[in-house]
């Protein structure tokens, strides 16, 4: 392997990792946040316990989606150079 | 149903489950079962145990391809993989051709499913008609909720659009070597994708007419940022396709990862419960309640 692919090579696998460790922060807290505050929503009112367990799932999993990105790109630069 | 029965068919899954296991490629080899110069073959084909190669094999059959120029495993008739290698080019035809036959899997379980519940009956209701009115009635109050009563008759697109994801997702428990979720192809859920953004554009053209839906987008004097506007329709198609995308492809290759681990000896049960059934369900879910509420914020106005 020439010199100049294998710098390239390993500049792509360290931009993965960053890009994944990075990326992995944000969905992390935002996902934590929600959880800790549909706990407070369910120790006030348990009657509705069920409606705010399933608004809480979906919106984790749409805010999950940041991260999400954050893989497609990290696959990218692992497989694509 | 009894407890004991229960038992038994858990013990008869796991029977099952332990024998595609072994018979599927535990040891480091691939059972290839198709047709050969019109004769029906079954034979072992060796692995290599790299995970990066395996990765890429699995994932992107055509660049590997393409770089290789290898032929890659076809289970399957060998007449339409060379009507395919014609249309598309050699490499591209190996993709092409696990994504048809898993979405032809997929649309004979929904066939199925539409068979099971053929027969209504009022008084009587079979055991799969119970179940599906129970999700139909489940989609259509969700529906109710989100557009009001008159647009109660979205209630089969959207019920359509969740099936067929959800089966999608649920076709990579299936421990046979060649088998693919769907929706790990970016086609599928990017097709879906501009399939639900169409949708609502022409349900805002019905319900405020074509200069009402487009002066959104063509007027520079009432609204300064309209090419943000349009920027924002092709983001949403590629925000919730790649979603969709990278969860499946994820899911998988963590699975992947932990079975080369374990040196693909052992089946990753618990992984699938996660990243199979319940993240498969609430992509599909999410996904579908996506597409509804962007139909709900163009008309709701």
């Amino acid at each position: 392997m020439a010199m100049a692919e294998a710098i390239a090579r390993a500049a792509a696998l360290l931009g993965a990792g960053i890009c994944m460790g990075m990326g992995a922060l944000g969905p992390g807290i935002g996902e934590g946040f929600v959880a800790g505050k549909a706990c407070e929503g369910i120790a006030r009112s348990p009657e509705n316990a069920s409606l705010i367990t399933r608004t809480m799932l979906v919106g984790q999993a749409v805010s999950e989606s940041t991260g999400i990105y954050s893989l497609v790109i990290a696959l990218l630069l692992i497989f694509s150079t | 149903m009894k407890k004991g029965s229960l038992k038994r068919v858990f013990l008869i899954f796991f029977v099952i489950e332990i024998v595609l296991l072994i018979i599927s490629g535990g040891l480091t080899k691939d059972l290839e079962i198709g047709f050969e110069k019109s004769k029906f073959v079954v034979r072992h084909v060796e692995k290599h145990g790299d995970l990066q190669e395996k990765i890429t094999e699995e994932f992107q059959p055509d660049e590997y391809l393409l770089e290789t120029g290898e032929r890659g495993k076809i289970h399957g008739s060998e007449r339409i993989y060379d009507f395919f290698a014609k249309v598309f080019g050699k490499a591209h035809a190996i993709s092409a051709f696990m994504l048809l036959r898993m979405l032809l899997i997929v649309n004979f379980i929904i066939i199925l499913i539409a068979v099971l519940t053929k027969k209504l009956l009022f008084d009587r209701p079979s055991k799969p008609q119970v179940l599906f009115e129970m999700m139909y009635s489940f989609f259509e109050e969700f529906v109710q909720d989100t557009l009001g009563k008159n647009f109660i008759h979205f209630t089969p697109y959207i019920f359509t659009i969740f099936l067929f994801i959800w089966v999608c997702n649920m076709i990579g428990l299936v421990p046979i070597p060649g088998f693919m979720e769907p929706t790990r192809n970016l086609n599928v859920p990017m097709g879906i994708g501009i399939i639900c953004i169409l949708v609502v554009h022409a349900t805002s053209i019905k319900v405020k007419g074509i200069w009402g839906h487009f002066k959104n987008y063509l007027n520079p004097i009432e609204n300064p940022l309209f090419l943000l506007d349009i920027v924002g329709e092709v983001s949403k198609v590629v925000s919730i396709s790649f979603r969709l995308f990278g969860n499946v492809l994820g899911g998988a290759i963590i699975m992947l990862v932990v079975s080369s681990l374990v040196k693909f000896i052992m089946f990753p049960v618990g992984l699938n419960l996660f990243f199979g059934i319940f993240v498969g369900t609430i992509q599909a879910f999410v996904f579908t309640m996506l597409a509804l509420t962007y139909i709900g914020v163009e008309i709701g106005e």
